[in-house]
Parts: structure tokens; C-alpha cells; sequence
């Protein structure tokens, strides 16, 4: 949006500026708004579980924030002529069931016809404005906690080209499903000092934002990664997304691969995810204790990735 | 016969230049040169890497704004896919061999032995996904037959997508060859071959 003078006022606390994943508008001292929206053509060929995916994923935007999601609204375009209505009605049921585990209430929406199916949802959720948790803020000696494997960009590629096995499939849509709220939740109690989820720019750029213009590096372990299954192998035969070498090309820069690391790791860090995982800052003496939750929340892949470092320059630095 | 194809996957996004290509090799005449013509750099990532897998030597030239992708050395005499040379494989994604030769564990007494081995068996999970391939050869193959003391968790193992082979010479040697109840039978040649792709090899017995 180079260039076009974007609308504004004094109570958006957080607006298209920061590159933050939802805006949040201030209505009280005690209360703000955060609002986000997301859909994208079906990405499984269950289209039940598409609804879940796109459902979950439209939802992460607020936990990523640390609000609580309240309202939202269906974003639909439908070839009607030439999928069956039944398709349709999958999706949103899928939608619907995981907004009712969330507890956000659906209030509207809006559908159109369109050569291409296409589902999303627009939320609107509450914080209060002194608690609003961004990108930016990561601490120096901070380590950083992952809650959900990589790879589903690479994975959905491998899909299309119909090579990844039924039970690739099923863990990939699991974890695209599975809602950020418990470990948003969780997270809330380690004096977590930044968020994102992880989505279009992958791990890497997405660090690379957390850490944009803050003088600090992040240094990677990429085998405490978790990674999906097959992800390292489909990328290794050339099933990278392009939106992959694209961020890499965008934040490579930034990498310095230290030596005996699997360079085919990049394209797994840079590929874009779809209704990724967290991505948060916590103190040292907190990781234990977070993993520990996590786990026992069910969150089972969740891992610590790396820390904050001072490298003297802002680097990702991946060991 | 050299036989040669040339590929347009130009206008093609990811991963349809990668799946054009794959047919060109899965078809009857396996070509052992080819040329794609790409006009984006993901697809020229992708399709050289792709080729590479499959044993090419890979070359890209830029045409003006498109790439011509040249692949020579493939079809026959070409090396099986994985045995490409790859960089050191990422801690998390080894590939473990383990070779079951005996129907016992280790030296001293094979009652003991037999034992040990039976919960190594059952143990054998804990190891991941990075436990790649179970072999049974010499007495090892009695362990797949009606009657194994761990049939059940190896047809486990297998059906959770670990490949159990097991060798035919040995099971004809025992005349087992009709009590197998796990795995697919194999051959020396299959056998040296995951040894030289396994990251590590583990032998019992």
C-alpha cells in the first residue's frame, strides 16, 4: 500500500503500520478491539475440515495478541455451478464447530459467486489496551517457544501433487486445525515479552519482523525445530512452495547458516504457514515450566527454538 | 536408444512444472535428457532439485526472462533416487537400519538372549520416526513366522508405516517361506543397498 495515505485516528493503538497480525482500536481504558481477517482458496479435500482450518486459522490473529475472540463473520465466494452446495455447507459446519470451541459467536457474513471457492472469516475480539501483546518487545537472553510443527506450505504442495500419504494428510490437517487458544492461554502466565503467529512469512520472516530495529539476534537450534512429517523430504525434491523462496529471498540476508546445517532447513523455516503455531519470547527459568503446560495441554510438539542474543547486528542466526 | 524430451512449463506455478516433469519420467520411454523451460524462480528451484532426486546432472541457463533447465544422465544407468549424494541429514531425520540375524541378544546364554532380544523388540518404538527399515536375516527370519513371540508388534510397527523386510533366502533355508506373517520378503541386493542409504546400521545377533 506504498504511497496511499491510510485513514487513521488517535484511538487505533495498532494499525497497518507494524506489520502486526490484527489492528486493535482503543473504546475505553479498559477495553480495545482487535479485529482481523483472513480466507483462502481450500487447501485439503475435505471440505469439513477446510472450515476448521480456515476457522482456527482467522482466530490465531487475536490469540497471537493475547485477546479473546468474541464475534465473526463468514467471508465466502462459491462456484455454484460448479460444486455441489453440499461442499459449501461442509465448510461452514466446519467453520462453525470450531468457532463454538472457541466461544466466538458468528453474527454475520457475506457470500458471493465466484469461478474459484474461496472461505474465511473476519474477528473481532476484546483486550484491554494496556495488555496488548506484540510483535516486538523480545529481550535479550529471552528463549523462544514454538507451538506447532512446520511445514504445511510444503506439505499442501506435495498434496496437489497428490504424493503425501494419507497419513501426512491427517497430521497436517490436525495441526492446521487445532485452535492457538490453550496455548495463548498458557503463554499468558510466563511474562512472555512478544508474540506472533507463525503464517505467510514463516518462522524466519516472521522473526525477522520480531526483530526488525531492535539491534538483537536470534540464534536458531534448528534440531529442536519440530517439523511435520515428510517436510524435509518433500522440500528436498522440489515441492517448495514459491511463497517460500520468495521470504527467503525477501529476509535471506538476515540468515547466517552456520556450517553442517542442512540447507534444505531454509526452505522448511521460510515456507508459509497456514494456521501455524505461536511463536513467543518467555524468560529462561520460565521454558521448563511453559513446555511442561503445553504438553500437558495436549500441545505436544510445542518446543523451545532458539534465544535472543546480542550478535552485535540483527541476524537469525541458525545453528 | 538415447531418447530426449523437451518441456514447456512455462505459465505452470508450483508444484504443476515439478508434476509435469514427474510424468515425463513415469511415462513409457523414460528419457534420459531433457529440457523444461521455466519462467519463474520457484519453478527452477523446484524442478532442477526434483530432477536431481531422480539421478540427473542438472544445468539452468537464463532466456531472456524465462530458464531452460537442461537434465542429462538419467534412465537407465542412473543412480536409484535417494542415492543422490545429499548433505548430512538434520539431527531428527536419520534414517536407522536395524539388522535382526539371531533369534537372541547377545552371547552367553540364549535363553537370557531370547528374552533380551523379545523386549528389544517391543522396545524398538521409543526410537521414532527415525527407525527407517527392520531387517531379519539367517535364524532373525523365524521372528516374522506364526508363532513369533513378537508378531503382534511387529505387524504393529508395520502398520504404522515402518517397512519390515525379511530375508528370502534365510526363510527358504528354514522352509519358513509360507509361515511368514510380517514383511516383505527381500534380497541381498535390496539389503546392501539400505545399508549404503541407511545413516546408521544396527545388527543384533
Amino acid at each position: 500500500m506504498c504511497g496511499l495515505e491510510i485513514p487513521t485516528d488517535e484511538r487505533v493503538l495498532i494499525g497497518i503500520g507494524t506489520a502486526d497480525d490484527a489492528g486493535v482500536y482503543k473504546v475505553s481504558e479498559e477495553l480495545a478491539l482487535i479485529q482481523t481477517v483472513d480466507f483462502f482458496t481450500p487447501i485439503v479435500d475435505d471440505p469439513y475440515a477446510f472450515g476448521r482450518i480456515a476457522a482456527a486459522n482467522a482466530l490465531s490473529d487475536v490469540y497471537a495478541m493475547g485477546g479473546q475472540p468474541k464475534t465473526a463473520m463468514n467471508i465466502v465466494a462459491f462456484p455454484a455451478q460448479k460444486l455441489p452446495m453440499e461442499v459449501l455447507r461442509q465448510t461452514l459446519a466446519g467453520g462453525m464447530e470450531t468457532l463454538k470451541r472457541a466461544g466466538v459467536a458468528l453474527i454475520g457474513g457475506h457470500s458471493i459467486e465466484d469461478d474459484e471457492f474461496k472461505y474465511g472469516l473476519s474477528v473481532t475480539g476484546f483486550i484491554h489496551p494496556e495488555r496488548i501483546l506484540a510483535n516486538r518487545g523480545l529481550r535479550l537472553g529471552d528463549r523462544l517457544i514454538l507451538t506447532k510443527p512446520l511445514g504445511t506450505g510444503i506439505i499442501n504442495t506435495a498434496i496437489k501433487g497428490g504424493l503425501a500419504s494419507e497419513q501426512t494428510v491427517a497430521e497436517v490437517t490436525e495441526q492446521m486445525a487445532a485452535l492457538n487458544d490453550t496455548a495463548a492461554r498458557i503463554m499468558a502466565g510466563c511474562n512472555v515479552s512478544a508474540c506472533t503467529d507463525i503464517t505467510g512469512f514463516g518462522l524466519l520472516g516472521h522473526l525477522a519482523e520480531m526483530i526488525d530495529t531492535t539491534g538483537a539476534a536470534v540464534r536458531i537450534d534448528s534440531a529442536q525445530v519440530p517439523l511435520l512429517a515428510e517436510a524435509l523430504e518433500f522440500a528436498r525434491i522440489g515441492f517448495v512452495p514459491a511463497g517460500a523462496y520468495r521470504n527467503k529471498t525477501f529476509r535471506g540476508h538476515l540468515v547466517d547458516l552456520q556450517p553442517g546445517v542442512d540447507p534444505i532447513l531454509l526452505d522448511v523455516f521460510f515456507d508459509p504457514q497456514t494456521s501455524g503455531g505461536l511463536l513467543f519470547g518467555c524468560p529462561a527459568e520460565a521454558v521448563e515450566r511453559v513446555l511442561d503446560q503445553l504438553r500437558a495441554a495436549g500441545i505436544v510438539r510445542a518446543a523451545a527454538i532458539g534465544e535472543v542474543i546480542d550478535a552485535g547486528r540483527e541476524a537469525l542466526i541458525i545453528a | 536408444m538415447a531418447t530426449q524430451k523437451n518441456l514447456d512449463a512455462r505459465g505452470l506455478t508450483c508444484p504443476s512444472p515439478v508434476l509435469l516433469v514427474k510424468d515425463a519420467l513415469e511415462a513409457e520411454t523414460v528419457p534420459q535428457s531433457l529440457s523444461v523451460q521455466v519462467d519463474n524462480e520457484a519453478a527452477r528451484e523446484n524442478v532442477t532439485r526434483f530432477l536431481q532426486s531422480r539421478g540427473f546432472t542438472v544445468n539452468s541457463t537464463a532466456d531472456g526472462d524465462d530458464w531452460v533447465i537442461t537434465a542429462t544422465g538419467g534412465a537407465a544407468g542412473a543412480p536409484a533416487p535417494e542415492a543422490v549424494p545429499r548433505p548430512a541429514p538434520a539431527a531428527g531425520t536419520r534414517k536407522i537400519m536395524v539388522v535382526v540375524a539371531a533369534t537372541a541378544m547377545g552371547r552367553g546364554d540364549d535363553v537370557l538372549g531370547e528374552k533380551l532380544l523379545i523386549s528389544y523388540l517391543k522396545t524398538l518404538e521409543e526410537m521414532g520416526p527415525e527407525l527407517w527399515r527392520l531387517v531379519f536375516i539367517n535364524g532373525g527370519v523365524k521372528l516374522t513366522v506364526t508363532g513369533s513371540p513378537v508378531l503382534e508388534e511387529l505387524q504393529a510397527y508395520e502398520r504404522n508405516g515402518l517397512l519390515i523386510l525379511a530375508c528370502g533366502t534365510c526363510l527358504e533355508h528354514f522352509k519358513l517361506t509360507a509361515d511368514k506373517q510380517v514383511g516383505q520378503t527381500t534380497n541381498m541386493l535390496d539389503i546392501v543397498t539400505a545399508m549404503q542409504l541407511a545413516d546408521s546400521v544396527i545388527t543384533l545377533g
